[in-house]
């Protein structure tokens, strides 16, 4: 801080001992010194919050196609037919589920407390092993403690005929309308929360 | 009363009015957290004024706060100054901080596993924001660190620092010398890259010579007979963990030894025997808070931004190819402050050169205090201690040197020549030929004739040096190497390099530049490039150097008594026509060129 005190002119040192004089406990306006020294403090202030964003940004997690996270694209042959048993995608924590209302990728994860729920066939719904949470193919809300229907990835299908077809944001079934499916590209980054029961 | 669960500060409101009651709290939380200074005493600091209260608020944080407990509350005048100090001992402290915070960033994209610690070093340059500047900042404190730790140990010794009574303090910071070099030579092997691999191959070998329990001692530092899984983890344990400890805790019971005997004045302060650094008159102190503080502060922040430009623009982290524990590049060398260990090996007897001598070296370091019981500080008084340092100073330079590859390791020109074409990225350079774009490396038969030839004559030289082949039967030869190299190629003709190919161009005539500068050993040298393509996308590139084989001895070419070269010759009189060849294979996607 030379160029500081070196600047520092007369004037500003004699109004500051003047108001020594006056008061004690009076604090005037910033000298040019205590002013730098603020200057000087901000963009110290500044760098770190820079270096905090960009240790941030370093540390986020980037997500890869076929990892979870990431988009998997699912061949047609994989889909289940429509009321049959679901698919397991374990690598992307999802089931395929294809019902009458049409196609969604349900997150394979409780939506009480974290456990996975398994498809029990014999039941024809998903059953939570933890606290016995009960979901029916379309990841409906049955019985038990769970607060939401099964939460579902953004999918997008697209069709034979070149056509394509999204999840909307409330996360409702694709109808097929009986097309070809030709892949199925699921976002296991963008999960929709089920809609909550009463 | 107030329901709330600050009343007195609503009654205060009530009281003094919002704006008094909100300033007198800020003042409050202020002077708790900086465990003694108010608002008002803190600007009055800044502007350099003295304090308007007693007792003076500017002593309390250091009597009452923890981080500042450990610093002194005032210093003397005339060691606050760029001299003695130049600071390094506060940027040595500077960069242990530094390297430990990016050290432990890095740390969150890094496994020490063969398999993938190389994968991480890629992911890290290329997908992780801010990853290649992170890892450049690491590695450029951790090498200016070495240098700054070395220079702290020359200004303490040439201002007779060490002498008593900081004879220990000398010698804490010589450990923490040794650690300093450690932590950097452990962190090298971690992107698990040629140059990681091989410098340390070399470092931990020095190991090996150990007397009497080398073996052992070899073993349980590299977790095997070679560097491997077990020695990596072992490396990056004592990089992350048990050196940094070390670390820090010699650097408490150094800085503790310096606060306890106070920081040596100037030799020409005090008369020569005298230690007065305890006893600071009144009107020599500065006191810590703001002088001091603010221009360490100062320091720190005029560091980072150097570092931080440096690394933005001019210094990126060497990262070689991936470790291979069957090829050893040429030119490898350990870490530039091993050099001087390094080059002392040339001199000789492994055992001696790489343990007793660096170790006798270290340890009279750590002794010399002990040993040099003059008291005299001034330097007119030290001429013999000066003139050791000097001495010592001159070996350094010249032992590390003797450690350059350039020294002694002299190969064969040809060799040398084929690697300064061919060699895979390393320190940010890589072989001339690598970074021509693909599409440029067109299929085909070239030589530096082409380059040597008279403007205009490019084709007629190509055309005689065709000629040439077949009539020397050079041709024959050529072939038959490069069937040994597992090239099958029908009657070579050579044609001059495509006019839409200039960088390809542009290497060819580096490479009969080379070629002509060496000669006087190379005679009648030229070199072909043969590129071929086998897969799609996937060329490869075969490079011969021939030339008239002469004597050479110790590196230099027999002469006759006219000047002229010797020629070695065959059992029928005839000159030895030697070839050497190397190939490497470029893909589209290699992306040399970028």
């Amino acid at each position: 801080m030379a160029s500081a005190s070196a600047a520092k002119p007369k004037s500003a040192a004699a109004a500051e001992s003047k108001t020594a004089d006056k008061a004690a406990v009076q604090v005037s306006a910033p000298s040019r010194r205590e002013f730098l020294y603020y200057i000087w403090g901000a963009s110290i202030a500044l760098f770190l919050g820079q270096s905090t964003v960009g240790l941030l940004l370093f540390a986020y997690p980037r997500f890869k196609e076929g990892e979870f996270g990431g988009v998997f694209t699912i061949a047609a042959d994989e889909i289940p037919e429509t009321g049959a048993p679901p698919v397991s995608k374990p690598a992307g924590r999802f089931w395929l589920s294809n019902h009458e209302d049409g196609f969604t990728a349900l997150y394979g994860v409780c939506t009480h407390l974290g456990c996975l729920p398994k498809w029990v066939d014999t039941n024809g719904r998903f059953e939570c092993p933890c606290h016995g949470s009960k979901f029916e193919l379309s990841g409906k809300y049955i019985e038990g403690p769970a607060p939401r229907d099964l939460d579902r990835f953004q999918a997008t299908v697209i069709f034979t005929d070149g056509t394509t077809a999204e999840t909307n944001a409330n996360g409702d079934p694709i109808p097929l309308n009986g097309r070809t499916v030709q892949e199925v590209r699921v976002n296991t980054g963008a999960r929709i929360l089920g809609p909550r029961h009463l | 009363m107030s329901v709330l669960p600050f009343p007195s500060f609503l009654d205060d409101i009530k009281e003094k009015g919002l704006k008094k009651a909100l300033f007198e709290g800020a003042n409050e939380v202020t002077e708790r957290l900086t465990a003694g200074m108010n608002i008002q005493d803190i600007r009055e600091a800044l502007r350099g004024e003295n304090p308007s209260r007693r007792p003076n608020p500017r002593l309390t944080p250091h009597a009452d706060g923890f981080w500042l407990h450990m610093r002194p509350s005032y210093f003397h005048r005339d060691m606050t100054g760029l001299y003695p100090t130049f600071r390094l001992g506060w940027l040595s402290t500077y960069f242990v901080f530094f390297e430990t915070i990016t050290g432990i960033i890095l740390m969150l994209w890094y496994t020490p596993s063969p398999d993938i610690a190389y994968g991480n070093m890629l992911n890290i340059l290329s997908n992780v924001p801010l990853g290649q500047f992170v890892r450049d900042l690491h590695r450029l404190g951790a090498e200016a660190m070495v240098l700054i730790v070395f220079l702290h140990m020359l200004r303490t010794f040439y201002t007779g620092s060490y002498k008593k009574p900081r004879q220990f303090t000398w010698f804490t910071g010589v450990i923490l010398l040794i650690l300093t070099g450690l932590l950097s030579f452990t962190g090298y092997l971690l992107p698990w890259d040629q140059l990681a691999l091989w410098a340390v191959t070399i470092g931990a070998s020095m190991a090996e010579a150990t007397p009497l329990v080398g073996e052992q001692v070899n073993l349980l530092v590299r977790g095997g007979p070679e560097l491997g899984a077990n020695g990596l983890l072992r490396f990056y344990l004592a990089h992350v963990l048990l050196l940094p400890a070390f670390l820090f805790i010699f650097t408490g019971v150094h800085y503790y030894k310096v606060i306890v005997h106070g920081h040596s004045l100037p030799p020409r302060s005090e008369n020569p025997g005298e230690d007065t650094a305890k006893r600071v008159p009144l009107d020599k102190r500065v006191y810590f808070i703001p002088e001091v503080m603010t221009n360490e502060i100062m320091w720190a922040a005029v560091t980072t931004f150097i570092l931080v430009v440096l690394c933005v623009w001019f210094y990126h982290a060497p990262l070689e190819s991936h470790a291979d524990p069957q090829v050893t590049p040429l030119g490898t060398t350990a870490p530039w402050y091993f050099l001087w260990i390094q080059g002392a090996l040339k001199l000789g007897d492994k055992t001696f050169w790489g343990i007793i001598f660096p170790t006798a070296l270290l340890g009279f370091l750590a002794v010399m205090p002990y040993l040099d019981v003059t008291v005299s500080r001034r330097f007119a008084h030290r001429r013999f201690a000066f003139s050791v340092s000097f001495v010592m100073l001159a070996l350094l330079v010249v032992t590390s040197y003797m450690g350059l590859p350039e020294f002694g390791v002299a190969t064969s020109p040809d060799t040398e020549i084929l690697h300064e074409m061919t060699f895979e990225p390393a320190h940010n350079h890589m072989g001339v030929l690598r970074p021509v774009p693909f599409d440029q490396v067109v299929v085909g038969n070239y030589t530096t004739r082409e380059f040597e030839a008279e403007a205009g004559n490019a084709q007629a030289a190509v055309a005689a040096f065709n000629e040439e082949l077949q009539t020397t039967g050079q041709a024959q030869q050529l072939t038959n190497l490069l069937r040994e190299q597992h090239l099958a190629v029908p009657a070579l003709r050579f044609t001059t390099v495509p006019a839409d190919a200039p960088e390809l161009r542009h290497a060819m005539e580096t490479f009969a530049r080379k070629i002509q500068a060496e000669n006087q050993e190379l005679v009648n040298g030229w070199g072909v490039l043969i590129v071929t393509q086998n897969q799609e996308n996937l060329r490869r590139l075969d490079l011969v150097i021939s030339w008239d084989e002469v004597l050479v001895e110790n590196g230099e070419v027999v002469r006759d008594e006219n000047g002229n070269p010797v020629f070695v010759l065959d059992e029928n009189g005839n000159r030895v026509r030697r070839m050497t060849p190397a190939h490497f294979f470029l893909h589209r996607n290699a992306g040399y060129y970028e």
